[in-house]
């Protein structure tokens, strides 16, 4: 099973997400996974660069290695291998306590720093629509180092203002008044850093170290920076893009279809022809 | 030995009062305690104030029945099998349901320090975000924060005073009437064993002033204690139990039976509408009590949902597409 990228035709939209995912994971992290995709990814990271890495489920189970997908975090196939399975408070306490390296979340809407909206779509106090709310998006995001985010990418959820700000940016509101600030400023001891990626169905996104501000990295194969620029809401910065999304190796196929997910919950097979 | 502790699920569910505020066992869609929700829903009661980690279908049956005033949290859905709560989303649209929105972190460590006896928690999560909008206090602008079940500020914001490490917020204790759990193993006397991660349990239980476990269950007290270090609730911290296999039906409980994905599905594509959800509580809940309940599911159902005893999941379950 060779380390050669595969054709165009031998792989999904869902793989390359779960590709790019697993490549921002290096070996030894601490990583923090939610439900769907990013267990697949950071899984398939574990089976390939990132061997030693100690993965965290929310409901409780402490450096897993499950052999085979959990549907959700809380599903009893996570802490098959694990070093303990506890609860929330442990791994709610071990974010805030500064272990966690990366963590993996999604969301509905983000803006150009970073900021994430999992709530509602709409006025908060008479919303369009009612979404599932934080979870545990937001605590990830203010406890680990970097964070990454999977999203779906229409034009609606790249938006200047998002409807409400679940999960923290580089700038956020300050209270009581709410004027933005850097989130350096706010967090204090507590800051460790932010938002490191935005992996979307049309490329790579990522932020500037000094501003926040999201700037494209690489467009999917198929996409021009020119494309994905039009399908934001806000004026996305394309000068610094660095390339094509790297296409899914032939090996991190066959973890992905013959071992991490044959069932295909997370993840479709692409069937050839 | 008997203690007294021993009811029904009606008994246990004859135990909420319209208007008392519940808390719950579980994680999402796992060990949730379905058949005293169902219960409630069939003893109509009104006015609840659910207060609890994270939500799931226990929230979503509760608030369609119009059980639910108040939902305090920070998620509900039906994970894979549900992209969102479409009962609690329909009913904020039509202001029916007072939402008061935490992150998962600080409803946990509310929660902690309920069990704690400690007036409140501080973190340093969520800063700067929306969840700390005080425009967004919905408890205060329903006029319901009395300083007694319901705390007089939804947050307080301060520095810590200690070592210096800057902005912090302090969240107030979770305070529940009852703590509603769903359990492998319960002994007599009131012992829980969970087996596999024990999410919020722990907290729940101690947090709430009456803590009822129903359990696939009930064994000899004795049979817990020959090995102690392996037990996850105290005794005298339950008040009742109640024995009720499949009583987490829909939802999943390690080393036992495995979420129904199909039954959740059903229920999250059925149940956008009020009439739709009526039709679904009509077919599923009213008329029917546990048992009947089982029947209408069968035998061949539940042996496709049973775990490996080896491997405390079921592997018969068809998961993906």
């Amino acid at each position: 099973m060779g380390k050669e990228y595969a054709n165009p035709e031998e792989y999904g939209l869902a793989d390359l997400l779960c590709c790019a995912a697993a490549r921002e994971v290096q070996d030894n992290e601490i990583v923090f996974a939610g439900t769907g995709l990013p267990m697949v990814a950071i899984m398939l990271a574990q089976k390939t660069h990132a061997p030693n890495l100690k993965l965290i489920f929310e409901a409780g189970t402490l450096d897993g290695r499950p052999p085979e997908i959990p549907t959700s975090v809380g599903d009893a196939r996570c802490e098959m291998g694990a070093s303990r399975a506890s609860g929330l408070y442990d791994a709610f306490s071990i974010a805030q306590r500064g272990y966690v390296d990366l963590g993996f979340l999604g969301g509905a809407e983000v803006d150009e720093y970073g900021n994430v909206n999992t709530t509602c779509i709409g006025d908060y106090l008479a919303p369009d629509l009612r979404l599932t709310g934080s979870g545990g998006n937001p605590d990830i995001n203010s406890f680990a180092k970097r964070t990454v985010f999977i999203m779906v990418h229409e034009k609606r959820r790249f938006t200047p203002k998002v409807s409400y700000i679940t999960s923290p940016g580089w700038r956020v509101k300050k209270w009581p008044e709410g004027e933005f600030v850097h989130r350096r400023e706010l967090y204090g001891a507590a800051y460790r850093g932010g938002p490191s990626a935005v992996i979307s169905t049309a490329g790579v996104f990522r932020f500037d170290n000094e501003t926040g501000r999201i700037y494209l990295d690489t467009c999917h194969p198929g996409k021009t920076p020119e494309e994905i620029r039009e399908m934001c809401h806000f004026d996305l910065d394309i000068s610094r893009v660095s390339g094509e999304t790297l296409p899914p190796t032939r090996e991190e196929l066959h973890f992905i279809h013959d071992v991490l997910d044959p069932e295909q919950i997370f993840i479709p097979k692409v069937t050839k022809g | 030995m008997g203690t007294g502790k021993r009811i029904t699920l009606q008994q246990a569910a004859e135990i909420v009062k319209d208007g008392s505020s519940l808390t719950f066992s579980g994680f999402t869609i796992w060990r949730r305690p379905m058949a005293i929700v169902f219960e409630l829903i069939r003893q109509q009661r009104r006015g609840l104030h659910l207060i609890e980690v994270n939500g799931g279908p226990h929230t979503e049956f509760l608030v369609g029945a119009g059980c639910v005033d108040i939902w305090e949290s920070c998620w509900v859905g039906h994970e894979l099998y549900g992209k969102y709560g479409a009962n609690l989303s329909r009913k904020v649209g039509n202001k029916e349901i007072i939402v008061e929105d935490y992150s998962h972190a600080e409803m946990m460590f509310r929660f902690a320090a309920g069990a704690a006896g400690a007036p409140y928690a501080v973190t340093q999560t969520s800063l700067g975000t929306d969840i700390h909008n005080p425009e967004y206090d919905m408890l205060s602008r329903a006029g319901k924060r009395d300083g007694k079940r319901i705390p007089k500020q939804k947050y307080v914001f301060t520095d810590d005073p200690f070592y210096g490490a800057g902005p912090q917020v302090l969240v107030p204790a979770a305070k529940a009437d009852i703590a509603i759990m769903c359990v492998q193993q319960v002994g007599e006397e009131g012992t829980v064993r969970v087996s596999g991660q024990y999410y919020s349990d722990p907290e729940a239980a101690r947090t709430a002033d009456i803590t009822i476990v129903m359990a696939e269950e009930i064994v000899p007290e004795e049979y817990l204690r020959r090995e102690a270090d392996r037990n996850t609730i105290t005794s005298f911290e339950v008040d009742y139990i109640v024995e009720c296999p499949f009583g987490a039906h829909p939802t999943g409980m390690f080393g036992r039976y495995d979420v129904d994905g199909a039954f959740l599905k059903d229920f999250y594509g059925r149940t956008r509408t009020q009439e739709g959800f009526d039709d679904f509580a009509k077919e599923w809940i009213t008329g029917l009590d546990h048992m009947s309940y089982l029947e209408k599911l069968g035998w061949p159902r539940m042996l496709t949902l049973k775990a490996n005893t080896a491997l405390n999941y079921s592997t018969c379950v068809k998961r993906g597409q």
